[in-house]
């Protein structure tokens, strides 16, 4: 079993001992500094992630925690001297050596990822490569002028509207929580926080604790005083003196789980310090005729089958159920076929991660129920291997139904992709994505219609399972829902 | 003529009791028989059962049925259709949701599978107790098979039986305590029967009295059910210390049950008479633990999903699958198996809303 030291924390920090002592550790190794012991937190601790791999993290201590949060608090004042062409290019160059097949960073992290996230390595490979193609300085700076068309204004005060001037400040201290992200999350978020000049402290889920410990690292490497602005620390949910004490020092809470853990950080939230909450959603697609044809319709199965298996559909972006027009060259039935062939093949190339019990077990209840229904006549079919790989089902009502997760995917026929929109009110508060394709001309007027009905993001199957980076994630801005704004009224 | 003759043969085997073995011939006997029966009456599962190549006459054992998952319950006219003596419900609908429905034909070998299991459990010294029920009476549920089975249990194995919670799930406080306060002055033994959910209530209110009972010795409790899709959950050893502390029944005199609404049979631990933690089948149910990923049989000491096959479900599908984990323990030799909890602080893998969030899916333990 590896025992992965799920921590970084920036040199001088409690813990570290002093900063002259703090060696740059090793991209991918254990190298950290001795803990000076008159500042060391109080032990340490495990968690296993799976059967190959366990955390090793600093046993949480709310006084240990305190004394961090005003640590990197003091290390964000240098922050704000930094410019932001600088900053972005830091963190592209820390980002960009995920994507080097010499650099150590990148081997680590494929080496780990799959034990960590339960991928299979090829998934893990694929998840690596998607991810930090958006940690880059160019995707980076894209992300920047995306949000602010003066990017001077991170920077200084700039003309504003009006007349006035205007400066974005990052906030004294951004506390990232993850309980329930998919890999390479939690590193897109530390580096917009560090994109605003805000010191971070991340504490990331249990399943994606190895890649922001490997950029910390790189950054590090990079750029020794951004990485002074960062620590990361996992501990295990429910650590409520701890979780109090650093809610207590943010100036800006950044929450990324279930509705129980985003609902448990809000209610503990001063109610003066802001929240931004990504929840867990849910993804559908639309398929329409124009997509049936010729071998168009191979093409869409098979962009359809990676958007599925993609994260082990854990993503929010994951696509839960396809909705298939009817009337086209092939019926929805028979598209569902070629959906099943193109996942079979999908698992050739990605294979699935080892199967969750849980996931199983429902998978096993869904296919067993839908091959009653079949048997009873009235058109559901259930395309599966023997294992429990992928599974997809067609059901001939078209009411929305979730998936089990574990690639299962519902198709589902409808008239026409106007009739969509509709089927998806139960579901509105948890919706994100929504792939359409094949809709031909209708296709702006089904956006607008998708966009009412709750969805934050209409996207092709291609893209689906890779938005960019300068995406409104459930439907908020990147950058700007981090920054606290100064207006300038000069007479 | 044949069906009645079967239905006499199943009553007959359970008549036996607990304790009387059904040889592994004798159960695939009755085994092929029911196949017959529901082959003859249940158009749906035998297409089911043709698609996977097992016919009547085609299958060397009852392992070769192919099993039917609990959520198969949830959809009308797929595993139990026509004329009911009884319909039983799984307990919480919630919107976008449909409970499961198991419709008894013939409510006789119901009564006939859970007395004897019952009284080998509960009662296995011959008592006949007073019963205090936490379990809502089947006059306030009629479609709640627990609440059925209480019932038949204070009409057949109990001298008297009082219900303290009523149809929305609030306890009589009052009247359970004078009931309790009375047991403890007469020095009369109690049968208490509950959900866990109903005796976490129960202790909660008692504990914020301060109000501590010594119910006399020889009194024993039944406490089933998970916590699933509660609020507060509490662990098990937590909650039998704490039975034994307000209660005064002492854990080795607190039986688990196990059973779900699919399900005519249930499984007990047979504690009261000295035996392990493990939930037993009576010799009319075969339980198997599959592995998740390929439903293959699994040796002992191996976890995964358990799966049943009780013939006391003549009038639906004999074998269910679960979405329950479990494992047979290897000192168990074939005696009975534990039934293994979620993590409850096991991390979310991704972001992807799955499905139990978005539907609060009624699940196969509960009833």
């Amino acid at each position: 079993m590896t025992t992965f030291p799920a921590w970084w924390l920036p040199p001088g920090a409690p813990g570290t001992g002093a900063p002259e002592t703090s060696a740059a550790p090793e991209p991918g190794g254990g190298a950290h500094a001795l803990p000076d012991p008159a500042d060391a937190p109080p032990g340490f601790s495990t968690a296993p992630v799976s059967d190959a791999l366990r955390l090793h993290f600093p046993t949480p201590d709310p006084a240990f925690a305190g004394r961090l949060c005003d640590h990197l608090i003091e290390a964000g004042a240098h922050l704000r001297e930094r410019r932001t062409d600088e900053v972005v290019a830091s963190l592209g160059r820390a980002g960009a050596r995920f994507l080097d097949p010499a650099d150590p960073v990148r081997g680590a992290a494929l080496e780990l990822l799959p034990a960590a996230a339960g991928l299979s390595p090829a998934m893990a490979r694929e998840v690596v490569d998607g991810m930090a193609r958006d940690w880059t300085a160019d995707r980076l700076g894209r992300l920047v002028r995306a949000q602010f068309p003066d990017p001077g204004v991170l920077d200084g005060f700039r003309p504003g509207a009006g007349g006035g001037r205007v400066r974005a400040f990052g906030h004294r201290l951004v506390v990232q929580l993850g309980a329930g992200n998919v890999a390479g999350v939690a590193v897109g978020g530390v580096a917009r926080a560090l994109l605003t000049r805000a010191p971070v402290l991340l504490k990331p889920g249990l399943h994606d604790a190895v890649l922001p410990v490997l950029y910390a690292r790189a950054l590090a490497e990079c750029d020794p005083g951004l990485a002074a602005a960062l620590a990361v620390v996992y501990w295990p949910g429910g650590a409520g003196e701890v979780e109090a004490e650093v809610l207590a020092h943010a100036g800006l809470v950044v929450v990324y789980g279930g509705g129980e853990a985003v609902e448990a950080t809000r209610a503990r939230l001063p109610p003066t310090t802001p929240l931004v909450a990504y929840s867990h959603r849910v993804g559908v697609a639309l398929v329409g005729r124009e997509a049936l044809a010729g071998e168009r319709a191979g093409q869409t199965a098979m962009d359809a089958a990676r958007a599925v298996a993609v994260f082990d559909q854990r993503g929010c972006v994951s696509p839960h159920l396809f909705w298939v027009e009817e009337g086209g060259a092939l019926t929805p039935a028979e598209w569902a076929g070629r959906l099943a062939s193109a996942m079979a093949a999908v698992e050739r190339r990605l294979p699935a991660g080892p199967a969750l019990p849980e996931v199983a077990a429902r998978t096993h209840q869904l296919r067993g129920t839908w091959e009653m229904k079949r048997a009873a006549g009235g058109g559901a079919r259930v395309f599966r291997p023997d294992g429990v790989e992928w599974t997809v089902v067609h059901d001939p009502d078209p009411a929305f139904l979730p998936s089990c997760l574990g690639r299962f995917a519902w198709v589902k026929p409808v008239p026409g992709l106007e009739r969509v929109p509709g089927l998806l009110a139960g579901v509105r508060p948890f919706l994100q994505t929504a792939a359409l394709c094949g809709a031909g001309a209708r296709a702006p007027s089904l956006a607008e219609r998708l966009g009412r009905a709750g969805v934050s993001r209409v996207t092709s199957l291609r893209r689906m399972a890779w938005p960019p980076a300068w995406w409104h994630h459930d439907g908020g801005d990147p950058l700007r829902a981090l920054v606290r704004w100064v207006d300038w009224e000069a007479d | 003529m044949s069906d009645l003759r079967l239905r006499d043969d199943l009553v007959a085997a359970m008549g036996a009791g607990v304790h009387a073995p059904l040889s592994d011939a004798d159960f695939d006997g009755l085994a092929r028989r029911i196949l017959e029966h529901q082959w003859a009456r249940n158009r749906v599962f035998a297409r089911f059962c043709a698609a996977r190549g097992v016919r009547p006459g085609s299958w060397s054992s009852w392992r070769d049925l192919p099993p039917v998952p609990a959520r198969a319950f949830r959809e009308r006219g797929l595993v139990s259709r026509g004329p009911a003596e009884a319909v039983f419900r799984t307990s919480g609908t919630t919107s976008g949701t449909t409970s499961g429905e198991h419709r008894v034909p013939d409510l006789s070998l119901y009564h006939a599978s859970l007395l004897p299991n019952f009284e080998a459990h509960l009662l296995p010294d011959g008592a006949r107790l007073d019963m205090i029920s936490l379990i809502p009476s089947p006059l306030e549920v009629p479609d709640s098979s627990l609440s059925h089975m209480i019932g038949v249990v204070a009409d057949r194995l109990v001298r008297d039986a009082r219900y303290f919670v009523g149809r929305e799930g609030r306890i009589d406080e009052r009247g359970l305590g004078a009931a309790l306060r009375a047991a403890e002055a007469e020095g009369e033994p109690m049968l208490v029967v509950g959900t866990a959910f109903a005796f976490v209530h129960l202790l909660d209110a008692l504990a914020r009295d301060g109000t501590r009972f010594r119910l006399p010795a020889g009194s024993r409790a039944m406490e089933t059910g998970g916590f699933k899709g509660r609020t507060r959950t509490v662990p098990r050893d937590e909650l039998y210390a704490a039975i034994q502390t307000r209660l005064g029944i002492p854990p080795g005199r607190i039986v688990n049950e196990y059973g779900m609404t699919e399900l005519l049979s249930q499984f007990y631990e047979p504690v009261l008479t000295g035996g392990a933690r493990l939930h037993r089948p009576p010799p009319w149910v075969r339980t198997r633990v599959l592995d998740p990923a390929t439903l293959e049989e699994l040796p002992p000491g191996r976890e995964g999903l358990l799966c049943h096959f009780d013939l006391a479900n003549l009038g639906s599908v004999c074998c269910l699958l679960t979405e329950d984990m479990g494992v047979e323990p290897p000192e168990a030799e074939g005696g009975g198996f534990r039934v293994l909890g979620r993590n409850p602080g096991a991390e979310p893998r991704g972001c992807s809303l799955a499905m139990d969030d978005l539907m609060t899916a009624i699940r196969g333990g509960g009833r």
